[in-house]
């Protein structure tokens, strides 16, 4: 790479942006206005909102004379239920007496039911019914307190068994009235009188009735709520002082409660650590969106890439200088952006108590995370840009970045989830909890897990410029001409000009129906409990269907696509087939191993484990259950994978390129997480021996005796759960790795001592996808393009040339 | 010089499976002559010259320019040549001198050495009054004009034009085949493309006609007259073009006829 060049790549596409007016305007200028507006707007508003005073039908004001405290004091709620005097004007009473429908020899019960539809119809907010006989019950529930008080001063029982023994003789009231709605029924102080001391003085329930359908009548609701509870307590205070107990026997103390965090620099901290990674995340990925789209698509528009394209600059120092251009405006924009959030919201949350400015050198650490996620988000988006063929088409690709990158940022902020090494793997994801941990206050345990979390954040970045760049070589990407979409036509296309393995986009294709597939399989055939249809579907229809009707309608020769040949001549076949299945039992245990390694990292949910083993243990015989869970997976797995979806990937690049690709696509088709990342691993064995040995069949004996030295451990492991997270001794996973790495190295050195089969294949799968003459062509052209298709992948060499020789040595 | 040997070109493509952009084009271009690509809309003349500057890889065949190898030395390839195509733009918000430096130290060219050479430029085409005008600004003559300055700044060996005079006006395009004329006096190997007839008479020495992604004559222009007897190079260039197309339909006929469609 050429610094120099990058460096003027970068300060060319900088001044560009920074002359340009919207650009600047939407970066700097609508960040530092917007909020403060907005701010102000929101303050407003919450004003207009709370100001609202709701309505209370109350039913049966006349069945609470004579109780004391008051609820209801001059055709109002009384002013000493509330705090602050000004919210009992939010509380507006209406007395049902004064209201039309409630007047005339109407029975309480009719009166209830139509308070009831009121509230159901929006007339009211809420209503509030009392019952009758309120008074008189409390009156007498009073009466016999003071009479037995000298008693009940020795033997008040605890207050458990009170919810345990309700009086029989209430319930029959209680259930006349007492619907779902009656939240405050259950705990009112008839129920607390013990049955021995007060054995029939049952006071009928209040009832509140509002609607969860409205948030005005929910707002209401609490409002009543609060109001009758404050009453409630006035009248237990009162009944105390009746009976001569004091009031302290039902409230024996006070608790007091202080924030520590009030006298560190973490006041407030937990609210703020939450809110500004992810507001970071998203500008910053914003921010790099809109230069990536001028800087890729945009050029290709006007017509400027081209330029650049054939100066000496190469392509990996216009995608560095265009990376660090957007990396830097995405920096720049969620600094602003958060700046002015920050700024905004702790002017207007600084009037609530408890919530100070985030703590200096918690924006130190933002400042620190924001250069690798800037680098990621750059590097993604200028990737995405370059294979958009204009701006408007850019423009499309934001919406699926932001929906993949979103929960990655936001669900690190749901309780529960900690930093460990298990998350802190997961890209995006890792950082935003390294922050909150280190803004939360424990700079230290962030600083633990800040190896991972870099070196993940670094790989995904390598990848995605590896991607950019790669989109920058690609001459169907940067000279996309618009063609006309006609699905009809392009599938014709497909089929007629398919060649003797599939493309890499038909292998993708595949792989991606196999796993939309599995996944309604899952989703619809969860009700059904039968594992022998479940492993026939998901075998047969959803990994070997697609799998064969692509190979036949996208592959020319099926022989090939599918690796279907015998490796080796006559019974030397026999030798890489015994083997795979040799290294199939050498490499199991430390596969367990890196299985039990993945499950401490990703904790496993002991009941899937569970689910697993039943489903196992329902297949009546070993033998049936070795045929379905490792004959057939084996087949129809690998003819999927290793056949077609290998075939395919391996016409892009390397063959280890298309392994790794096959190995994840195979990886992903697994449901569980932790059965994923160990399947991804044992399906880079599986593409080696496929590549290695040109053949499907050692694959096969591979995953077929993996799979069953796995369900025999199932079947006779002691303990249900240990077949899953098995470890072998210390001794035999060493002997494993050097057994299994020694049997690797004599299938690489088989392959290239006896495979001249397994070569041709190969340069055939390589070849480049040329070379189908139309009849106009003439011969020398087709004798032309067959030698294009040598070995070495190179455009064929020309014969000796006269003019090509002397240029050569000037 | 330009060497370049059968190459072919294959776009894959909905309707007919695979379009042949290039059929086996071979020719050569020496120094201090103006080789001029004539050819119909789609025969082929801009992938040919993309393929030259690097901007596409040859589905086979090869090039070489001053002995450096397309598809092997991509990179010294683009030092030796100037490319200005219409689909070379410039840039909206950078002034003429600006693009113009910029490019000249991407050519890794020292400040001093490029100043003036700039400065000789701008003079030479007559370009100073542009100088702090942003490419936004500029007519579509200003802009040909930088192009031609961008590509000149390293002083390269080889010059490719592509339809350079399209959408130019009549002066402007004058005084731009006057400049090319100018280049050739300077030892420069000039590769111009063109369908316009009259531009190929006045300025090119050789003239290779390129039909459907092939070669159909080449040769110096009196030449040409000669062996077609032809005096009127675009009622020679129309034969040719009726007799190439009237071949190639017939030959796609008994193509059918013998694949039993």
């Amino acid at each position: 790479m050429n610094w120099r060049h990058v460096g003027l790549v970068f300060c060319r596409e900088l001044r560009d942006q920074f002359r340009d007016r919207r650009t600047l305007f939407m970066m700097v200028v609508l960040p530092l206005v917007l909020y403060p507006l907005l701010g102000m707007s929101l303050f407003q508003i919450r004003q207009f909102m709370q100001e609202k005073p709701t309505r209370v039908l109350v039913l049966g004001i006349e069945n609470l004379q004579g109780v004391e405290p008051k609820l209801v004091d001059g055709g109002r709620f009384a002013a000493g239920l509330f705090d602050d005097p000004q919210r009992a004007e939010l509380v507006q009473l209406v007395d049902a007496r004064q209201m039309p429908g409630f007047e005339g020899p109407l029975s309480w019960e009719q009166k209830r039911e139509q308070a009831k539809l009121a509230v159901q119809a929006g007339l009211y907010e809420t209503a509030l019914y009392i019952p009758p006989d309120f008074a008189k019950r409390l009156a007498a529930v009073r009466e016999a307190m003071k009479a037995q008080a000298p008693q009940t001063k020795l033997s008040i029982p605890p207050s458990s068994s009170s919810a345990a023994s309700p009086g029989k003789s209430n319930e029959p009231l209680a259930e006349g009235t007492g619907l779902s709605e009656s939240l405050v029924s259950e705990s009112f102080p008839s129920k607390s009188v013990p049955e021995a001391v007060w054995p029939t003085i049952a006071v009928p329930s209040p009832e509140i009735f509002y609607s969860t359908a409205t948030d005005r009548s929910q707002v209401a609701f609490a409002r009543v709520a609060e109001l009758v509870e404050r009453w409630r307590e006035g009248i237990t205070a009162w009944n105390l002082e009746a009976s001569g107990v004091p009031v302290q026997a039902a409230r024996p103390f006070h608790l007091q409660k202080a924030d520590v965090a009030e006298q560190t620099a973490f006041h407030g901290a937990a609210l703020w650590a939450k809110i500004l990674p992810v507001m970071l995340l998203l500008w910053a990925l914003t921010g790099a969106f809109y230069p990536a789209i001028d800087l890729c698509a945009g050029e290709k528009e006007r017509g400027t890439l081209e330029t650049l394209l054939c100066s000496p600059a190469e392509r990996e120092d216009i995608v560095v200088g265009k990376l660090l251009t957007v990396m830097l405006f995405s920096m720049m924009t969620a600094l602003l952006n958060v700046g002015a959030i920050g700024l905004t919201g702790w002017m207007l949350l600084s009037q609530l108590p408890g919530l100070g400015a985030p703590p200096i050198w918690s924006v130190v650490w933002l400042l620190t995370a924001l250069v690798p996620m800037s680098a990621l988000f750059g590097a993604l988006c200028l990737a995405l840009a370059s294979l958009a063929r204009s701006t408007k088409e850019a423009q499309y690709y934001l919406m699926p970045l932001l929906v993949i990158s979103m929960p990655l940022a936001i669900w690190p902020m749901a309780p529960g989830v900690e930093l460990s090494l298990g998350s802190s793997l997961i890209p995006v994801c890792g950082v935003v909890l390294v922050l909150r941990a280190a803004m939360e206050g424990n700079g230290w345990q962030a600083l633990e897990f800040l190896p991972p979390v870099v070196g993940v954040t670094l790989g995904c970045c390598a990848l995605a410029v590896r991607w950019a760049v790669e989109q920058f070589n690609s001459e169907k990407v940067l000279f996309r001409s618009g063609d006309r979409l006609e699905l009809g036509l392009w599938l014709r296309h497909l089929v007629r000009n398919r060649q003797a393995t599939p493309t890499a986009g038909a292998a993708l294709a595949c792989a991606l129906l196999i796993l939309m597939l599995k996944f309604f399989m899952t989703v619809g055939l969860a009700q059904l409990d039968d594992f022998v249809l479940n492993v026939l579907v998901s075998q047969l229809v959803v990994v070997l269907g697609p799998a064969v009707v692509f190979g036949l309608f996208l592959a020319r020769s099926p022989r090939q696509t599918f690796l279907l040949r015998w490796p080796g001549s006559g019974w030397r076949g026999l030798l890489p087939i015994g083997a795979a299945a040799m290294l199939a039992a050498a490499i199991h245990p430390a596969a367990m191993l890196l299985q039990a390694i993945i499950i401490h990292l990703y904790p496993i949910d002991p009941a899937v484990l569970r689910a697993l083993q039943r489903a196992v243990r329902s297949v009546p015989s070993f033998g049936q259950l070795l045929v379905l869970a490792a004959l057939l997976p084996a087949v129809c797995e690998e003819l999927a994978f290793r056949g077609f979806v290998l075939s395919g990937f391996r016409r892009v690049g390397r063959p280890t390129r298309a392994i790794f690709y096959t190995a994840l696509c195979f990886g992903l088709t697994h449901p569980i997480l932790q059965q994923a990342i160990g399947a991804c691993a044992v399906g880079m064995v599986l593409g080696l021996l496929a590549v290695w040995t040109g053949s499907i069949l050692p694959p096969m004996a591979f995953h077929f005796t993996y799979n069953a030295i796995s369900l025999s451990l199932a079947v006779w492991a002691d303990q249900e759960a240990a077949a899953a997270s098995l470890v072998y001794p210390w001794p035999v996973v060493g002997a494993s790795v050097i057994l299994s790495t020694m049997l690797l190295v004599w299938f690489w050195k088989w392959t290239a001592s006896s495979n001249v089969a397994g070569l041709r294949t190969s340069a055939a799968l390589q070849a480049p996808s040329a070379a189908v003459p139309t009849p106009a062509l003439a011969d020398p052209l087709e004798a032309f393009s067959t030698s294009a298709a040598a070995p070495d992948g190179n455009p064929a060499c020309l014969p000796a040339d006269p003019c090509l020789k002397p240029e050569y040595k000037t | 010089m330009i060497c370049v040997d059968r190459l072919t070109k294959y776009y894959p493509d909905l309707r007919q499976g695979q379009v042949v952009a290039l059929a086996g084009l071979s020719f050569r271009a020496y120094p201090g002559e103006i080789y001029g690509l004539l050819g119909p809309n789609g025969a082929g003349k801009t992938t040919t010259l993309r393929i030259l500057s690097t901007l596409l890889q040859p589905t086979s065949g090869t090039a070489t320019l001053n002995g450096y190898d397309i598809v092997r030395q991509p990179a010294q390839v683009r030092r030796q040549i100037g490319f200005v195509s219409a689909s070379t733009a410039v840039y909206d918000r950078m002034t003429a001198w600006e693009m113009v430096e910029y490019f000249g130290r991407l050519h890794d060219l020292e400040d001093r050495i490029l100043r003036h050479r700039m400065e000789q430029i701008f003079e030479r085409l007559r370009m100073h009054e542009i100088r702090e005008v942003l490419g936004a600004k500029m007519s579509t003559g200003m802009k040909q004009k930088v192009s031609i300055a961008r590509a000149l700044v390293h002083d390269p060996p080889i010059l490719i034009f592509d339809e350079p005079t399209v959408g130019l006006d009549v002066l402007a395009a004058r005084s731009l085949l006057e400049t090319i004329a100018e280049l050739r006096k300077q030892g420069k190997c000039i590769l111009f493309s063109t369908h316009i007839m009259r531009e190929a008479e006045k300025l090119c020495d050789r003239i290779a006609i390129v039909h459907r992604g092939r070669l159909l004559a080449e040769g110096l222009l009196d030449q040409l007259r000669c062996q077609y007897g032809q005096q009127d190079l675009e009622e020679l260039f129309f034969r040719l073009i009726q007799e190439a197309e009237k071949n190639h339909q017939e030959a796609a006929y008994s193509g059918g006829i013998e694949r039993g469609t």
